[in-house]
């Protein structure tokens, strides 16, 4: 495989797209310099850092390594994904529902392909596993957060509807439904529309660092085919599984409608 | 056939404030009661405990002689329908809001149905084919009351039904209340209007610092 290497000083060149931004924010009196500075070196310190702990993990690949950092990943999407709802109940009780929520559908999407689609040797080979899997979670996470986001702000907003279903003798599944399907719509729009798009606006994050890397076009097709449905069953499934567990925040066993307090 | 409905000792603390402090009524079948008290006094709190809508603290709600706990969520509120102040209409016509009732519960309405329905709470026809959310409050007010008769229920829990019309159709719909009692129905009003508790006829209730007490 060969590849344009990028050495320090290149590297340290691209900073002036940054600088770029940072011109015209200014110009703008945007006050967004502070936020650019530190996203810029933030996103560069964490991606150095986490270049370091794949080579250490390809150095010593053990399937613990493996696992302990996945969970690493997975908590920090949980935790992504649980701050700041507004209308929701604090971050303590959404965290865990998260975890399980951002969890299935992680491995409902990642635990067939690599059984079947793409068979590892090693199963816990870091090299695919890692980076396939962080793809899946992010997109669990956005799910979910967008899901907790919605959900509760539309049951406060047409907390009047819901009740007037439960004293119509609605179940509280019947009640919150039409929320809930304008929730879930809203949730897994951003990722068919990245189905519909793909190739005609953006070529994908790794189909692109493949064809780079000298992967052949037609290979590196057919993993971002492969990557592009799992996309579509993580959010799916974590969509349903936070919705299931905000409609168990919202109500009461009784059936009655309880708003968070925050 | 309707069934006495109960509360006793309701209790309702929210924010160490004591909203109710022991409130307890009963309705015998096919009775009127209203309940008046000024704002604050806690009785609209004291119409969603009744209604289930809302958890008490302590005390209980019976239906039948039953303790609403043991009767499911679904079957209690089908059997006491309860009213919001401002009823809130669902998206669609006026039939699609009568047919939300019998729907929840995998039953249709049917036509004939609707018509009696619209009528009986004192409304013509053509209205069923209007969009719900751009009627009058009076008309709203009519429209929520027919969906809850859709579902056939023995008792009606209103919350200050008259709050938010003009005095004519606040009239007309404690005239409405006291017709649909001679039908057979049990009635529950919750207001703050002394004239309206008293132009429903049967029992009136003061509702104070979260007591019910009979008005002699």
């Amino acid at each position: 495989m060969s590849y344009a290497h990028i050495t320090l000083p290149r590297l340290l060149l691209s900073l002036a797209l940054i600088a770029v931004a940072i011109a015209l924010s200014r110009r703008s009196r945007l006050g967004l310099e502070r936020d650019l500075v530190w996203g810029a070196l933030r996103g560069a310190a964490q991606l150095i850092a986490v270049g370091y702990v794949l080579l250490l993990l390809f150095n010593h690949e053990h399937p613990a390594w493996v696992i302990l950092l996945l969970a690493v990943m997975l908590a920090v999407a949980a935790a992504t994904a649980a701050r700041r709802v507004e209308h929701g109940p604090p971050r303590t009780v959404l965290f865990p529902r998260a975890i399980v929520a951002i969890g299935a559908g992680t491995l409902v999407a990642v635990v067939p392909v690599f059984a079947a689609v793409v068979p590892l040797h090693p199963w816990y080979e870091a090299r695919y596993l890692v980076p396939i899997s962080g793809m899946m979670l992010s997109n669990a996470m956005n799910v979910v957060a967008l899901v907790f986001e919605r959900i509760f702000a539309s049951a406060r907003s047409e907390a009047d509807q819901v009740e007037a279903l439960l004293a119509l003798g609605a179940t509280p599944r019947q009640a919150l439904e039409r929320q809930v399907r304008a929730t879930l719509r809203a949730a897994l729009l951003p990722t068919i529309n990245g189905l519909l798009t793909v190739g005609l606006v953006a070529l994908p994050g790794m189909m692109t660092g493949q064809i780079v890397s000298g992967t052949p076009p037609e290979q590196a097709v057919r993993y971002q085919i492969v990557i592009l449905y799992q996309l579509v069953a993580v959010a799916a499934v974590a969509g349903m599984v936070a919705v299931g567990f905000a409609r168990r925040l919202l109500f009461t066993a009784r059936a009655q409608l309880v708003l968070p307090r925050n | 056939m309707t069934s006495t409905l109960e509360a006793r000792e309701l209790v309702v603390v929210r924010e160490d404030r004591r909203i109710l402090d022991g409130a307890s009524i009963l309705v015998p079948p096919g009775e009127a009661v209203a309940i008046q008290g000024p704002s604050g006094s806690g009785k609209s709190t004291f119409a969603r405990a009744l209604a289930t809508l809302l958890e008490p603290d302590a005390g209980a709600v019976l239906l039948g002689g039953l303790d609403a706990q043991r009767i499911a969520p679904t079957q209690f509120r089908t059997r006491v329908a309860f009213l919001a102040q401002q009823p809130a209409m669902f998206e669609g016509s006026v039939l699609r809001n009568l047919e939300a009732g019998p729907q929840v519960h995998g039953k249709s309405l049917g036509d004939v149905r609707a018509s009696e329905l619209i009528r009986a709470v004192g409304l013509d026809e053509p209205i069923l084919q209007r969009e719900a959310r751009t009627l009058s409050g009076g008309e709203k007010q009519r429209v929520a009351l027919a969906r809850a008769l859709a579902n056939e229920p023995e008792v009606l829990l209103l919350d200050e039904p008259t709050a938010a019309l003009d005095p004519d159709a606040g009239e007309r719909i404690v005239a409405l209340l006291r017709e649909l009692r001679a039908r057979g129905l049990s009635v529950v009003m919750v207001t703050h209007e002394e004239a309206h508790a008293r132009a429903l006829g049967g029992t009136l209730y003061r509702c104070e610092r979260g007591r019910l007490a009979i008005d002699s």
